[in-house]
């Protein structure tokens, strides 16, 4: 994967995220060692600093956790974590975004509810 | 972090080395400037001759002088040679500061005083054998005495080192203001022409006596020594502040 | 620990101060990148800390020590430029060679390695280079010479794109196998700044900003919106940038102090809140006029 590089959006958060992305996925279970700082630098030519600043994000939301000398591991419970997170976050900002945009295009709640529900996923073909 | 400390005596000596390495062209200056040198004395700078009717004697003088006066005109360039930006900026390429860089370049500028000074003299002996060889003489007379060329090896290579020196130093001068360029020349040629003829003339003379028509050999060696030590240091001082690449 | 520090260092040439009152700490083992327009004072910055100039007033120190004239410095502090001198009598190979009889910490297996892989011949002498090949034989050198403080005065001057990003991930892997503290001076802050950690800004001589790299991407907010809305929120504001667009439109770049909540409510009135990469940022900040180029095609 190549991280947008287009300067806007900090590397670490890109970082992070992809990172729980790899979770999501799959890739990594719970207990296991996740990359190191320098694995991810090397990975992305980045700065070693920007890839740790990325883990320690993880860690403080508890969905890495450190052991001393031995590196990053995967939480128990990271992937609900992720799933709540992106819940909250990201979910609610989009959902914002829309009610504003619609807002502005003066489309009723009735209106915009009843296109959410229109929306075919299979058909749309991500 | 561990850093690496280096004293000033390796850098002298490993600056030393690259430029033995580096500056190779200076020697091959020299080899030029003294088959050009020689091939000039064939000229031979004196010839006395009698004859009669019977016999016919022609004695040619044939010496290096001109060699070796070329050879200090080459230290003298080559000195102020390796003064010039480019060489300096050479020796910061790797680690140096200032006093290594002069260091290295005097023990550079001996070295090739003491090939140019040994080569000059040789080169007397090479002549003398291409003469032998190309020439028509029968005889030839060529001092052999051991001290007495031990004696001029060591004349002539302090000579070449005076005359490096001097580059040395006047070549500090340019790069420390480009009007010794011009200022140099003209007060050299200027004493030349307004020296002749006036009073100034005893003091050149006597300068000139006190340098070059030294007859012991301790003193001349002491007195070369000097003045050669005064003008690298008087270098190596002006330059210390220079601000280099 | 530090490594570079510097206090109201000063650099004075004829009437010009190339260096204004700049102070600034670099600490160890960090990626740091130089910013700056040209003459900006980055390379006269650099070559102060190399112990080639001497500082006009003010202090530096690099390790401690003040560097002109210092063999501690020159031992541990390389310093390439586009005008790198090698002598004209060594070849390539030879350069090298004498290089690494230098600089104790020299790794041979990594010059020779990039020697070959860029596919220098070792008899090939350097002023026959092309501009682009100079530059990366001279990266060769500052990166296989493992120096404490490495510095890189524009060092993709004349590569191509190839050979740049090969650059750029031949420095980070090999500062990953050997961290030591790194200065990159370059106009191209886009092409460099995922290596870096920090970006020191310097304008005329000054400092204008030290900081993290990613903390420079969230430092300034692009505003668009109609005029009169927008000269309104930008009441009491530094603006850094500004710009009209069409009629009764304008886009202005300003620090960046609101939180996401203050920015989806600006959005809600109708303006167009945007992220300003790092480069716009330092583009931005070291121009001279609030307009740019703009400015100078106004006509009253």
């Amino acid at each position: 994967m190549i991280l947008n590089m287009d300067g806007t959006k900090p590397i670490y958060l890109q970082i992070s995220e992809w990172l729980e992305r790899e979770i999501l996925n799959g890739n990594f279970e719970s207990d296991q060692k996740i990359y190191s700082q320098y694995q991810l630098a090397e990975m992305f030519t980045i700065n070693p600093a920007t890839a740790a600043k990325g883990l320690t994000l993880l860690v403080e939301e508890n969905i890495l956790y450190k052991k001393r000398g031995l590196g990053m591991f995967v939480s128990n419970h990271a992937k609900e974590l992720i799933l709540n997170k992106r819940k909250n976050q990201i979910l609610k900002k989009l959902v914002l975004d829309i009610v504003l945009e619609a807002e502005r295009l003066n489309v009723s709640r009735e209106e915009l509810i009843q296109m959410i529900q229109d929306v075919n996923v299979e058909e749309a073909g991500e | 972090m561990s850093l690496s400390r280096i004293s000033l005596q390796e850098v002298v000596k490993r600056q030393y080395t690259y430029k033995l390495r580096a500056y190779i062209q200076v020697f091959m200056s020299l080899v030029f400037i003294q088959v050009l040198g020689i091939l000039f004395s064939f000229n031979g700078v004196g010839m006395m001759g009698t004859s009669s009717n019977t016999f016919d004697i022609s004695v040619h003088f044939y010496s290096a002088d001109i060699v070796v006066i070329f050879t200090l005109l080459w230290a003298f360039i080559s000195a102020i040679l390796i003064t010039t930006q480019a060489y300096r900026n050479d020796d910061f390429a790797f680690i140096t500061n200032r006093l290594s860089s002069n260091l290295s370049n005097m023990l550079f500028l001996l070295t090739i005083s003491l090939v140019g000074g040994l080569t000059a003299l040789l080169s007397s002996h090479i002549m003398r054998i291409l003469m032998f060889v190309l020439g028509q003489s029968e005889y030839l007379y060529t001092p052999t005495e051991v001290s007495e060329w031990i004696i001029g090896l060591i004349a002539t290579v302090l000579y070449v080192l005076l005359f490096a020196a001097i580059g040395y130093f006047v070549g500090t001068l340019v790069q420390l203001h480009k009007i010794f360029a011009v200022l140099l020349p003209v007060i050299f040629f200027g004493i030349l022409i307004l020296g002749a003829g006036t009073m100034n003339e005893a003091i050149f003379r006597n300068v000139f006596e006190f340098i070059f028509e030294e007859s012991s050999l301790a003193l001349f060696m002491v007195k070369i020594g000097v003045l050669a030590a005064l003008l690298f240091s008087g270098s190596a001082l002006l330059s210390n502040r220079m601000e280099v690449r | 620990m530090n490594i570079i520090e510097c206090r109201s260092l000063t650099k004075v040439y004829g009437a010009t101060k190339v260096l204004n009152n700049l102070s600034f700490e670099i600490q160890e083992n960090k990626i740091t990148g130089l910013i700056g327009r040209n003459g900006a004072g980055k390379t006269t910055l650099l070559k102060i800390i190399a112990g080639y100039f001497r500082e006009t007033s003010g202090e530096i120190k690099i390790f401690s020590e003040r560097p002109f004239n210092n063999l501690l410095v020159s031992a541990n502090v390389i310093y390439i430029n586009d005008q790198m001198n090698f002598p004209a009598a060594l070849s390539l190979k030879e350069i090298l060679d004498v290089s690494s009889t230098f600089y104790e910490n020299w790794n041979h297996e990594l010059s020779d390695r990039l020697f070959d892989y860029f596919s220098f011949q070792p008899t090939q002498q350097y002023i026959n280079l092309s501009k682009g090949m100079k530059s990366t034989f001279n990266m060769i050198v500052g990166l296989s010479a493992r120096c404490a403080l490495t510095m890189f005065d524009e060092p993709t001057t004349g590569m191509d794109a190839a050979v740049r990003k090969d650059f750029y991930r031949a420095l980070l892997k090999d500062y990953i196998d050997y961290p030591r503290t790194i200065l990159l001076s370059s106009h191209h802050l886009n092409e460099i700044e995922d290596l870096l950690e920090d970006v020191l800004l310097i304008k005329d001589g000054k400092e204008l900003l030290h900081i993290e790299v990613e903390d420079l991407k969230e430092w300034g907010i692009g505003v668009q919106g109609p005029t009169t809305a927008v000269k309104e929120w930008i009441k009491n504001r530094e603006v850094i940038h500004s710009k009209n667009i069409g009629l009764d439109q304008m886009y202005t770049v300003v620090k960046n102090v609101d939180s996401e909540l203050d920015k989806q409510k600006s959005q809600a009135s109708g303006l167009l809140i945007t992220a300003v990469s790092s480069s716009d940022v330092c583009v931005y900040l070291t121009s001279k006029t609030k307009g740019g180029i703009d400015d100078v095609f106004i006509k009253d």
